[in-house]
């Protein structure tokens, strides 16, 4: 974490910060009792979970037939939701790991909370391949365990099943590497709390002293895992495009898709974090250390994927002409002139032309126009998968079948459910441990802001003057 | 002492011989289990122990009793019947019959109850085909709303009674009555006519008044005026090669659809290409009948032209001047060609029509006599009886009641306040009558307003005949024992009338009597067979005889009247028409009728009223007065006025609208009352003759929308031709119609969308072979692409052994709906109910896509049955992800259901959309009570009633929620045919395995068999250059083999 830093690069940490002051900010939101705010939010949270677990314990119950599916349109809303969800679930990592092999230091800000944001979208993606089952109780059977049925194996050929090994590692991986962050961290609270509290961060913390072998060996694992992590990133999403891209449906069986899918799974999961960030920089007045600077880095990542995806859906419409097929040809027609014009028009708007406004640098750096976006690029990535999903399934190659889907409201519910699920997990995550990754925006305050000359170099200038 | 044999010995005691155990083993009880004190010792314990165990007990036993497990008992034979097999079914031929319904049938019965209905291949009549109505009859065996055994009404309702009190009370009632009449559908039956008559013998003052459901009064009049013969002649439609029906539904509902299907397609199948020949149908009507679908051309005339149509014809062919004003000048100009085309068919043409106007009828037989059609396409040696009903009869009944002069009436087998010609004013008579009796098997709307039920047997419970046609017999006998305490309706006429030729202490009475009557009638006018007893056992195996009696007939000329149908000159006219699935709704208490998609407008639980549409010339399609499908209107048709949801129906003629008949029925059974509207009291009357349409109409517009639009596709055509207004060029006008939001840009589909579909193929008869070259074109640029990748496939795999395969021959397929009854029958196929419709999840496992094409205005049909292809390349095999979707080694898809844990992928990944989830508990098969949807409010959902389920077929299982299914090629009939060709140690013919939807075919366009079997039908079929697989491009490699559609429409009467 040693490079060499331009004089003129602006600082990462505003506020001249000392390493006392950064640790009291960062790590008192676990100790204060908790704000009215908070309070509010946990108890909407798990009100809306609650009803989220109705819906899905009543899906149970009756039947997929309490969803509107149909025999032409089998997924709907329970796999738009997965992959929006999992979609969003890729910032975190990509934020951790590969910006930590790109050493790009502003990531410092943010990752905790887009790490702690990955694992709790990819535990609501997972939800729904789960619950969208005819059997649930059967679940099981997508494990290859041993068993006395021959042995049965399950069918290594289907990209569900892929799912399964994709999502899973992936959540365990970014699990792990989201604790091995909070280790040090855990140890500072630990430090400064008292009684039973100080037992239990103690246990978290596996007993860290702050030696410099903790020191090293948690660098390299940090290390280990990123390297792990990085074709993470790449493969879940391609693996979840499979789903689609392996199969025979128009629309659906296309070469594009495991790029196209990583795309928007980044620009997806960047919003995401900025709809989160801004809101959290604000609640937890954080503004130093998720700075504008922060909001300007990620909505250049923004504006690159939104328009790699813009690309992506141009291509499409490309080749589907240029094959000369008339299925493929219908299926994007259908998309975009069909019954569901509406959400290709809203996935083409939110998602390749709003975006483009962040050519602007003032509207980069703009907070209420970033927070703005970052609402309508997961609207239009939400979009995107209905499209991909619904519009795609409802009409294809027999026109006798065609038909037409719309959610029921145990749909609905179980979607506003994972909201639930998401922000109950996170405002937990708020009171338990620091945001903001105490010990590795420390590494950076120096380097990232010490011999910063520039305009408004508060930092010098408040030295000249004591 | 006791020395071990042969090495045999008891434990290690014996071998060693000891002497205790030796001396022990001498006695006859062991003396160590007489010694029983020692073990006193170990039950040692005190009193709080005692309770502790005893709390513990009645804990332990109250917990486990709480959790309520269903007893569910199989019992086996004490005595096993001599003829059952447990697990093999026996086939009784019988016959389905229901006023002119008539099926020769087998009935399949496993360890005694009737699962299935087969045709029977001996009948010369129906030649083994079937109808839906026949194989939907099994279910109505197991109506839960059956009544239950004899009943008196009294003020708190139905009150049950003993027989013999129920026949002493008639009795008494019939010897004071002064008037007895009853009231009857046709009845085909010798010997039910016979006890009738035994009946009125004996009560002169009794008498029985015809009538049906959809008359046919005026072509039995005309035909007693013209021939002396108050009967329906025998139609051959195989000899005609111009058929021209006037409205008549012969293929559908019209006298003997499944006979005239059978004979219609041998002259529409192409079976040798080089001489392809076809005969001409064409239909003249204003709404879309399934025979007008299957027709060439469709030549629209409005209900109230059907009369001047008839006479534009008549004066062509017979030289008339009968007048013609009012008929439109297209149809004028159409009719003059056709009847040069029929005048040039002389002997080989037919002129049908459903009027029930006799001097209409009167022309059509005078064309038909000038045709040289009698003798030819028509034979009145051989009558019919397929229609008896007279509607001059009837309404003589309804004045007669309405005065108060009938002091009884006894109903067998009728619904007249329901479907009788002026049910109002029937039902208003029929409350006059002091005594009233109904023999109907279930509470209808006249057996509601009855005070004596003496229900009859069930068909499948009963003995009887049918005398189809003169000199064609057929016999009825029970497949099982009456499920209920019910009495065959003739016994209880015999009873009444004392008859002396009745045994009534025999357990089978009616039996011997029709016995005697087949010993002194059939058995005596033929010469075939001496012994009484031969013949009649091979009458009840076979279930059929012919004595092949030929009466004479000739044509006498009688003057035709005038008073034939005007023209209304209305803006409007409706026409009311029966439908494949209820006729006039005497089906409509049976489920699988209900839930049966209408073949051509693809609705059910519902009449829906077809409404005009047409091409807006530039990109949409528009209905009449803007309707779209679903929507509710008013429709007023005289006084009266009802909500009804409209469909768009290509074809419908403008200004015209129609709506089916037979729904709206208030005593229906729970599932089949109030689902749709009733419009029998809005027929219109010429000269007391029903007439099937109505002047007096208007229709608002948009007042609402249907709940639940029970429609099973919603996409109708596959290329409709109209011109574009701005370019002035014909072009698709469905496919220009595709766009939903064109961004203000005009934008509109593109052509090709639809048409170059690999789905469906179409031909003209005259340029059969340019087709088949494209064909042959496309399908080679198919194969090619499918040989450019770089896995090997799995075709060698299926070289050696069986290969199943079918061959649907869509030149044959009339749309019937047959094969998808009969597939829910055999496969156990759940019933769903209006809103599971309405939201896509019905179950069939075989469905009839319709596609119309061609001119917009009277577009042509295509039916496409598409079931499970089962792809050797199987899309859906490989994207489960636990295996339950399969292949097997003889190229069968299947279905591993206990392995399913429904992800559906695999019915996204279906490019035919024929795999089926479980959405919701149909059959009470999942872990969860109480989940279970229902039709309607019926107290048990109609899955779950015990009764309802004895038609299960036992060698299907019954899917639970959650699973995906679908057709499994009838592998439970594969099986049993391998079986038996093993048991007989032979190769696996052809006759061995046929599936549930060829043997219900009435026109034979489905063919299965073993594609490896060089020898069989399916190899042969293969063979044809019309052939096609459906979406071959796209590698699944099919299994299913589809014909490309010929028409020999005649483009002149177009113009």
């Amino acid at each position: 974490m040693s490079a060499v830093v331009s004089p003129i690069r602006r600082p990462l940490i505003t506020g001249n910060k000392t390493y006392h002051q950064i640790t009291e900010d960062l790590i008192s939101p676990t100790e204060k009792a908790p704000t009215r705010a908070w309070t509010i939010g946990l108890i909407i949270s798990v009100a809306v979970l609650s009803y989220g677990v109705f819906c899905i314990l009543w899906t149970i119950y009756v039947g997929i037939g309490s969803w509107n599916l149909n025999r032409t349109v089998n997924w709907g809303w329970d796999i738009t939701n997965f992959v929006w969800w999992i979609g969003i679930g890729h910032a975190g990592t990509l934020i951790s790991a590969i910006l930590l092999l790109f050493r790009q230091k502003w990531r410092t800000g943010v990752n905790r909370a887009a790490e702690a944001m990955t694992i709790f979208a990819v535990m609501c993606a997972g939800l729904f391949p789960l619950i969208h089952m005819g059997r649930i109780w059967l679940a099981m059977f997508i494990l290859p365990y041993p068993n006395t049925r021959g042995p049965l194996w399950p069918n290594f050929n289907s990209p569900l099943l892929w799912d399964v090994f994709a999502i899973s590692t992936y959540l365990t991986v970014s699990l792990l590497f989201w604790y091995t962050g909070l280790v040090p961290d855990f140890a500072t609270v630990r430090d400064r709390a008292k009684g039973m509290r100080r037992k239990i961060y103690n246990f978290l913390s596996f007993g860290w002293t702050g030696s410099a072998k903790h020191w090293q060996r948690w660098e390299s694992l940090s290390l280990v895992l990123a390297g792990l992590s990085t074709p993470l990133v790449l493969s879940v999403h391609t693996i979840v495009s499979f789903d689609f891209a392996t199969s025979v449906i128009p629309g659906w069986h296309t070469t594009i898709f495991p790029p196209y899918f990583v795309a928007g799974a980044v620009f997806s999961g960047f919003a995401m974090v900025l709809t989160l960030m801004i809101i959290t920089r604000k609640l937890l007045k954080l503004e130093d250390y998720i700075t504008v600077e922060h909001i300007e880095s990620m909505n250049k990542v923004i504006l690159v994927t939104g328009t790699i995806v813009g690309v992506a859906y141009l291509t499409e419409l490309f080749i589907a002409w240029y094959s000369g097929y008339v299925y493929e040809q219908f299926a994007f027609f259908n998309r975009a002139l069909g019954p569901y014009w509406w959400s290709y028009f809203g996935m083409m708007f939110c998602n390749v032309i709003s975006p483009q406004l962040f050519w602007k640098k003032s509207w980069r750096r703009n907070i209420t126009l970033t927070f703005l976006m970052s609402i309508f690029i997961n609207i239009g990535m939400w979009f995107e998968r209905f499209v991909i999903i619904a519009t795609t399934l409802a009409r294809d190659y027999l026109p006798s079948s065609w038909s037409l889907y719309s959610p029921s409201w145990v749909e609905i519910g179980i979607y506003i459910g994972t909201f639930g699920l998401f922000f109950t997990c996170y405002l937990i995550f708020t009171r338990v441990a620091p945001v903001v990754a105490v010990a590795e925006v420390k590494s950076v305050l120096k380097t990232g802001g010490n011999q910063y000359v520039g305009e408004n170099a508060t930092h010098k200038h408040h030295h000249e003057h004591h | 002492m006791k020395q071990p044999i042969d090495n045999i010995w008891i434990g290690q005691k014996d071998l060693e011989q000891d002497i205790d155990f030796l001396k022990e083993a001498t006695q006859e009880v062991s003396p160590s289990a007489l010694t029983t004190g020692e073990m006193t010792e170990h039950l040692s314990g005190n009193r709080r122990d005692f309770l502790k165990f005893l709390g513990f007990g009645l804990g332990a036993a109250t917990v486990a009793a709480g959790c309520d497990i269903p007893v569910k008992r199989a019992i086996p034979y004490v005595v096993k019947p001599e003829e059952i097999v447990p697990g093999v079914a026996n086939y009784y031929a019988s016959t389905f019959v229901n006023g002119g319904d008539y099926c020769s049938i087998l009935v399949k019965t496993r360890e005694g109850r009737p699962i299935k209905i087969e045709g029977n291949d001996l009948s010369p009549v129906t030649r083994g085909g079937t109808s839906a109505r026949a194989q939907a009859a099994v279910l109505s065996l197991y109506d839960t709303h059956r009544i239950s055994g004899p009943k008196l009404k009294s003020d708190k309702g139905w009150n049950d009674t003993s027989w013999e009190d129920l026949d002493k009370m008639v009795m008494t009632t019939i010897q004071s009555s002064s008037n007895i009449r009853i009231i009857s559908n046709t009845n085909m039956s010798p010997s039910s006519n016979k006890s009738l008559a035994d009946f009125t013998a004996k009560y002169p003052n009794a008498k029985v008044v015809t009538y049906d459901p959809v008359s046919y009064s005026a072509v039995l009049e005309a035909n007693s005026l013209n021939f002396g013969k108050k009967a329906l002649p025998s139609y051959h439609f195989d000899k005609a090669n111009v058929i021209v029906s006037f409205n008549a539904d012969f293929l559908g509902t019209w006298i003997s659809p499944i006979e005239f299907a059978g004979d219609y397609i041998k002259n529409r199948k192409i079976d040798d290409v080089t001489k392809a020949k076809m005969s001409r149908h064409i239909q003249v009507e204003s709404h879309m009948s399934l025979t007008g679908s299957n027709a060439d051309n469709r030549i629209l005339v409005k209900p109230s032209e059907q009369g001047v149509a008839i006479a534009a014809l008549y004066n062509s062919i017979v030289g008339g001047s009968m007048s013609t004003s009012g008929l439109n000048d297209k149809a004028k100009k159409s009719l003059t060609k056709i009847a040069e085309e029929l005048k040039a068919a002389q002997g080989a043409a037919l002129v049908v029509s459903s009027s029930n106007v006799v001097a209409e009828q009167l022309m059509v037989n005078a064309i038909n006599n000038a045709l040289g059609s009698y003798g030819s396409t028509i034979n009145m040696g051989v009558t019919s009886q397929q229609a008896q009903g007279n509607d001059a009869d009837f309404a003589a009944l309804v004045s007669e009641m309405k005065s108060g002069s009938v002091d009884m009436v006894i109903i067998m087998n009728a619904n007249p306040v329901y479907d009788a010609p002026m049910a109002s004013a029937f039902t208003e008579a029929f409350g006059k009558v002091k005594n009233k009796l109904s023999f109907n098997t279930t509470v209808d709307e006249t057996t509601d307003k009855c005070d004596i039920i003496a229900p009859n047997h069930h068909f499948l419970e009963s003995w009887g005949d049918v005398e189809v046609k003169q000199g064609y017999y057929t016999l009825i006998q029970p497949t099982i024992a009456p499920l209920f305490n019910t009495r065959q309706a003739e016994l209880s006429l015999l009873k009444w009338a004392e008859s002396a030729s009745v045994d009534f202490v025999n357990p089978q009475p009616y039996y011997e009597y029709v016995k005697n009557n087949w010993k002194n009638t059939v058995f005596a006018n033929q010469n075939a067979v001496s012994s009484f007893t031969t013949f009649w056992d091979s009458c009840v195996h076979d279930g059929v005889f012919n004595t092949g009696s030929v009466s004479s007939a000739s044509f006498t000329s009688v003057n035709i009247p005038a008073d034939y149908t005007k023209p209304s000159g209305k803006e409007l006219e409706i026409s009311f028409y029966e439908t494949v699935q209820l006729g006039n709704g005497q089906y409509a208490g049976n489920p699988w009728l209900m839930e049966m998609p209408d073949p051509v407008n693809r609705t059910n639980w519902g009449n829906y009223l077809a409404v005009p549409v047409n091409f807006d010339g530039v990109s949409k399609m528009v209905g009449f007065q803007n309707l779209k499908d679903g929507e509710l209107v008013e429709l007023s048709i005289g006084d009266s006025k009802y909500t009804v949801p409209v469909i768009q129906q290509f074809g419908q003629m403008p200004g015209t609208v129609a709506i089916a008949l037979g729904y709206g029925r208030t005593h229906a059974g729970i599932t089949g009352q109030n689902v749709g509207i009733n419009v029998n009291n809005d027929l219109t009357y010429v000269n007391g003759y029903r007439q099937n349409y109505s002047s007096n109409v208007a229709v608002s517009t948009k007042i609402g929308k249907e709940k639940d639009f029970s429609c099973v596709q919603y996409h109708h055509t596959i290329g409709v031709k109209a011109v574009d207004t701005e370019s002035g060029k014909e072009i698709n006008a469905d496919e220009a119609a595709l766009v939903f939001f064109d961004y203000f840009t005009g934008a509109k589909g593109f052509q090709g969308a639809l048409t170059d579909r690999s789905v469906v193929y179409t031909a003209h008869v005259n340029d059969l072979k340019n087709s088949i070259e494209g064909l042959t074109k496309k399908r080679k640029h198919a194969q090619h692409l499918n040989e450019q990748q770089i896995y090997a496939g799995f075709d060698h795999n299926y070289k050696l052994g069986h290969h199943w395969g079918m061959h649907v021959d869509l030149n044959a397929c009339i749309g019937c709906g047959a094969c998808t009854v009969a597939c829910m029958a055999e496969n156990n196929v759940p019933v769903v109910g209006k809103h599971e419709v309405a939201i896509h999840h019905e179950m069939a496992w075989l469905r009839i896509d319709r596609y119309y094409y061609g001119d917009i205005e009277s577009p042509n049909t295509i039916y496409q049955p598409m079931m499970c292809q089962h792809c050797d390349n199987a899309p859906c095999e490989n994207v489960c992800p636990v295996n339950a979707s399969n292949h097997s080694s003889e190229g069968l898809n299947q279905m591993a259901y206990n392995r399913c844990i429904g992800t559906r992928y695999c019915a996204n990944n279906c490019p035919y959309k024929v795999r089926r989830f479980n959405w919701l508990d149909y059959t009470t098969a999942d872990i969860f009570p109480g989940n279970q949807p229902k039709l309607a409010d019926e107290n048990i959902p109609f899955g779950a009633d015990n009764l309802t389920r004895m038609v299960l077929n036992p060698d299907v299982t019954v899917r639970s929620r959650g699973v995906i299914e679908k057709c499994s090629f009838c592998v439970q009939r594969i099986q049993e045919g391998k079986l038996a060709a093993k048991v007989e140690g032979r190769e696996l013919m052809d006759a061995d395995v046929k599936t549930a939807c060829q043997t219900s075919c009435p026109t034979g366009a489905i063919t299965f068999g073993d594609m490896n079997n060089k020898k069989d039908m399916l190899s042969s079929k293969l063979e044809s250059p019309l052939n096609y697989i459906a979406l071959e491009e796209i590698n699944v490699r099919s299994s299913v083999t589809y014909t490309m559609k010929v028409n020999n429409r005649d483009s002149a009467l177009d113009a």
